[in-house]
C-alpha cells in the first residue's frame, strides 16, 4: 500500500519539480524513468538466478515461485527499459535503434527472458520443468560476465561515433536527489509486485493437491 | 545352461572411458545413419551458396571486407550448429534408448561423451565450410594461424554452450524452435568475439595476445565446468 | 550380501494416486513379483526402485551387506528389462553388447559374447542391425543386457513380452540363476512369470 503511494508521489513529483538538465527539450527526464527500470531488469535477473540457485540445491517449491516471479517482472521491466531507451534514442540520436553495448545488453537481457518463458512452457512434468528452468538461469547467468566484458569492444567498432548513455555527469543535487528517488521507488514497486506473484502462485499451487511437493 | 554366470564380471569405469565409449558408439550410428551430419552440412552448404551467390557479385570495399565476412561465416557456422547439434539427445529420446543409457553410465560421462560426439560434428562442419567459405568469398587474411585459432576455439565453444541445452529440449516439446532460441542467447558472447577475432586475423590489426582465442577458450572452460555440474540434474529425476 | 528395502513408498502421476505407502523387503535370492491392473503403476515402481523417477513419498534403499548404497552408485547393481528401454537400433547385437560392456566397465569378450547370442539362439542375427529384428528377439537381447555386468538386482518388465516358449525358457534360467547370485523383481500379470516368484505383491488393492 504504502509502496504505491511511494510511487505515485514520486512520479507525480518530478513531472512537478523541473529537472533542469542541458539535453533537448525535455528528454533527460526520461533518465528517471529508464534507468530504474533497466536497473530493476537486471536486479530481477539476479534475484531469479539465486533464487534457481537455492531451489536445485533445496528444492523448495518457494524459490522456484520466486524464480518465477522475478523473471516475469524481469522481463516486464526489460521490455519497458528497452521502449523507453529507444524513445530516448529516437529524441536524442535521431534514431531508435542503434546497438549500443547498453542497448545491445537489453535486449539479450530480453533474449534470455523469452527463452526461459519459452521452457518453462515446453516441459510438462511441472518437476522437470522447474529443474530445467533454474538450470537454465544459471547458464543464462554465466554468460554474463562475458558480455558485460565482450560487448563494449565490439559495438566500439561498429559504431565509433555512438554516444553511450549519460553516466550521471556530475547530476545537480536536485536532479540527484529524484533520480535516487525514483531508484528506490522502481525497487519498492518491484518488490512488492514481486510478493504479490509470488502469493498469486502459491494460491494456484495450492489448488491442486501435490503431494510431496511441499517436503 | 551351465549354471554358471553369463559373464564373469563386474565393471569398474573411468568417466573417461565411459564418455569415450559413448562417443565411440555414437559416431559408429552416425556413420551408418548420418542423421545429424546431414542436417548439419545440408544447411550449411546450402547458406554458403547462399551467402556467395547474393554477395559475389557486388563490389564491397576491401576494408568492410573482413568484418563483413567474419559475420557471414560465423552466421553460417552458428546456424549450421543449432540446425544439428541438438540431434544426439533428440535421437536417443525418440527411440526410447535414454533409459538404458541412464542405467548404464555416469551422467558426467554421458554429458562428456556427447560433447565429444557434437565436437566432432562441429569440427567436421568447420573443416568443410571454413575453407569453402575462404576460397569462393576470396577472404583475405593476414593472420591464418591466429584465424585457425579463432576459428577453433569458437568450434569447441559452440558444443561446450549448447550440449547441456540439447540435452534439455530433448525431454521437451516443441523442439528444433525452442533448442535454438535457448541456445543463442548463450551462444552470443562466444559469437561476437568470434566476429570479432577473425576480422582481426583478416586485417592483421595488433594480433598482441590473441585476446579474443583466450576469451573463448575461457567461455569454453566455463560453460563446461557449468554444465557438467549441472548435466546430472537435467539427466535424471 | 545385497538387499533391497523400499519404505512408504508413494508416487502421484499429475494428481492421480498410483500407490501410497508401499513397504517391502527384499533378501537375497528372494524373487518378487509385482502384479495389478493396467496403469496400476508396475512399471512406474520398477523405475522408482532403478531410480529413473523420483518418488512422491519414501525410500528406496539398497544395501551391502547391510551398509547403505549411494543412489548415484545404484546403477552399478541393478539390471533392468523392460518394454519402454528400448537398445540401440541401429547397431547389431553384438555392437549393443560392447557398447554396454564398455559403458560399464567390462571387458568385451567377442567369443563369449558370440556363446551368449547362441544360448538365447540368436546367433545368426548377432551380426545384423537390431532395427531388423523381430519383437521376440529384441526382448532376448534386452534381457541379455540387463545382466550382462552381473547385477544383484534384477528388475524385469513384463519379461516374457513377445516371447515364445523358447524364449520363456530362457527367461526361467535367468530367474533361477539371479536367484542364486542376487535378487529379481518382476512386474507382470502373466500367470506362468508371477509362479516364478517366492511373494507377490498386489498394486491394485
Amino acid at each position: 500500500m504504502l509502496s504505491i503511494w511511494m510511487a505515485v508521489i514520486i512520479v507525480a513529483a518530478f513531472l512537478y519539480t523541473e529537472a533542469a538538465v542541458g539535453f533537448p527539450g525535455e528528454t533527460s527526464r526520461i533518465l528517471f524513468f529508464h534507468v530504474p527500470q533497466a536497473w530493476v531488469a537486471t536486479l530481477s535477473f539476479l534475484v531469479s538466478m539465486i533464487a534457481s540457485a537455492t531451489y536445485l540445491a533445496k528444492r523448495n517449491l518457494k524459490a522456484d515461485y520466486l524464480a518465477q516471479s522475478a523473471a516475469e517482472l524481469g522481463f516486464l521491466f526489460c521490455v519497458l527499459a528497452t521502449v523507453t531507451g529507444s524513445i530516448f534514442a529516437k529524441a536524442t540520436w535521431g534514431s531508435f535503434w542503434n546497438w549500443d553495448p547498453r542497448e545491445t545488453s537489453i535486449v539479450i537481457l530480453l533474449m534470455i527472458y523469452g527463452a526461459y518463458f519459452a521452457l518453462r512452457s515446453a516441459v510438462p512434468d511441472p518437476e522437470r520443468k522447474r529443474v530445467f528452468a533454474a538450470v537454465y538461469s544459471i547458464l543464462a547467468f554465466t554468460t554474463v560476465p562475458f558480455l558485460i566484458f565482450v560487448v563494449p569492444r565490439i559495438t566500439a567498432s561498429l559504431h565509433p561515433e555512438n554516444t553511450m548513455n549519460p553516466t550521471q555527469p556530475g547530476m545537480d543535487p536536485k536532479t540527484l536527489k529524484v533520480f535516487l528517488g525514483s531508484l528506490l521507488a522502481y525497487t519498492g514497486l518491484f518488490v512488492w509486485m514481486l510478493r504479490l506473484k509470488m502469493r498469486i502462485l502459491r494460491l494456484e499451487g495450492l489448488k491442486e493437491p501435490r503431494f510431496g511437493d511441499f517436503i | 545352461m551351465k549354471g554358471g554366470r553369463w559373464t564373469t564380471q563386474t565393471g569398474s569405469s573411468t568417466y573417461l572411458s565411459e564418455a569415450i565409449a559413448i562417443w565411440l558408439r555414437d559416431l559408429r550410428i552416425e556413420f551408418r545413419t548420418r542423421y545429424a551430419v546431414n542436417a548439419i552440412l545440408m544447411f550449411a552448404v546450402t547458406t554458403l551458396v547462399a551467402v556467395s551467390f547474393s554477395i559475389g557479385s557486388f563490389r564491397i570495399e576491401a576494408s568492410e571486407k573482413p568484418f563483413l565476412y567474419a559475420v557471414l561465416l560465423w552466421i553460417i557456422l552458428v546456424f549450421s550448429a543449432l540446425s544439428g547439434l541438438s540431434r544426439s539427445f533428440v535421437k536417443e529420446e525418440e527411440a526410447g534408448t535414454m533409459d538404458a543409457l541412464r542405467l548404464s553410465a555416469r551422467p558426467q560421462a554421458v554429458f562428456l561423451g556427447k560433447l565429444f560426439f557434437n565436437l566432432t560434428l562441429l569440427g567436421a562442419l568447420e573443416l568443410i565450410i571454413v575453407p569453402s567459405f575462404i576460397l569462393l568469398m576470396k577472404y583475405e587474411i593476414e593472420y591464418p594461424g591466429f584465424f585457425a585459432a579463432m576459428i577453433i576455439s569458437g568450434g569447441f565453444g559452440l558444443g561446450a554452450g549448447t550440449t547441456i541445452v540439447a540435452a534439455m529440449i530433448a525431454q521437451a516439446s516443441a523442439r528444433g524452435a525452442l533448442f535454438s532460441a535457448l541456445s543463442f542467447p548463450l551462444l552470443l558472447p562466444l559469437m561476437i568475439t568470434a566476429i570479432k577475432g577473425c576480422e582481426r586475423a583478416a586485417i592483421g590489426m595488433g594480433t598482441a595476445g590473441w585476446a579474443e582465442v583466450k576469451i573463448a577458450v575461457a567461455y569454453v572452460m566455463i560453460m563446461m565446468v557449468v554444465s557438467l555440474f549441472l548435466f546430472p540434474l537435467v539427466w535424471e529425476e | 550380501m545385497y538387499s533391497l528395502s523400499v519404505t512408504n513408498l508413494t508416487k502421484y502421476y499429475s494428481s492421480t494416486l498410483l500407490f501410497k505407502d508401499l513397504s517391502f523387503r527384499l533378501n537375497p535370492g528372494e524373487v518378487l513379483a509385482i502384479i495389478g491392473w493396467n496403469g496400476s503403476g508396475k512399471s512406474t515402481l520398477l523405475r522408482i526402485i532403478a531410480g529413473l523417477v523420483r518418488p512422491s513419498c519414501g525410500r528406496v534403499e539398497m544395501f551391502c551387506k547391510n551398509a547403505p548404497i549411494p543412489k548415484e552408485s545404484r546403477r552399478q547393481f541393478i539390471g533392468m528389462a523392460a518394454p519402454a528401454l528400448s537398445l540401440y537400433e541401429e547397431l547389431t547385437a553384438l555392437e549393443n553388447m560392447e557398447f554396454f560392456c564398455r559403458v560399464r566397465g567390462i571387458a568385451y569378450d567377442r567369443r563369449n559374447c558370440l556363446n551368449i547370442m547362441e544360448r538365447i539362439g540368436l546367433s545368426e542375427q548377432a551380426e545384423k542391425m537390431c532395427r531388423n529384428y523381430s519383437s521376440g528377439m529384441k526382448q532376448r537381447l534386452k534381457l541379455v543386457q540387463a545382466i550382462l555386468h552381473n547385477p544383484p538386482l534384477l528388475l524385469l518388465d513384463e519379461p516374457g513380452c513377445n516371447l515364445d516358449s523358447k524364449g520363456m525358457k530362457i527367461v526361467e534360467d535367468i530367474i533361477s540363476d539371479q536367484r542364486q547370485f542376487g535378487m529379481a523383481v518382476i512386474a507382470s500379470n502373466e500367470r506362468r512369470e508371477v509362479d516364478y516368484a517366492d511373494r507377490v505383491i498386489n498394486l491394485s488393492k
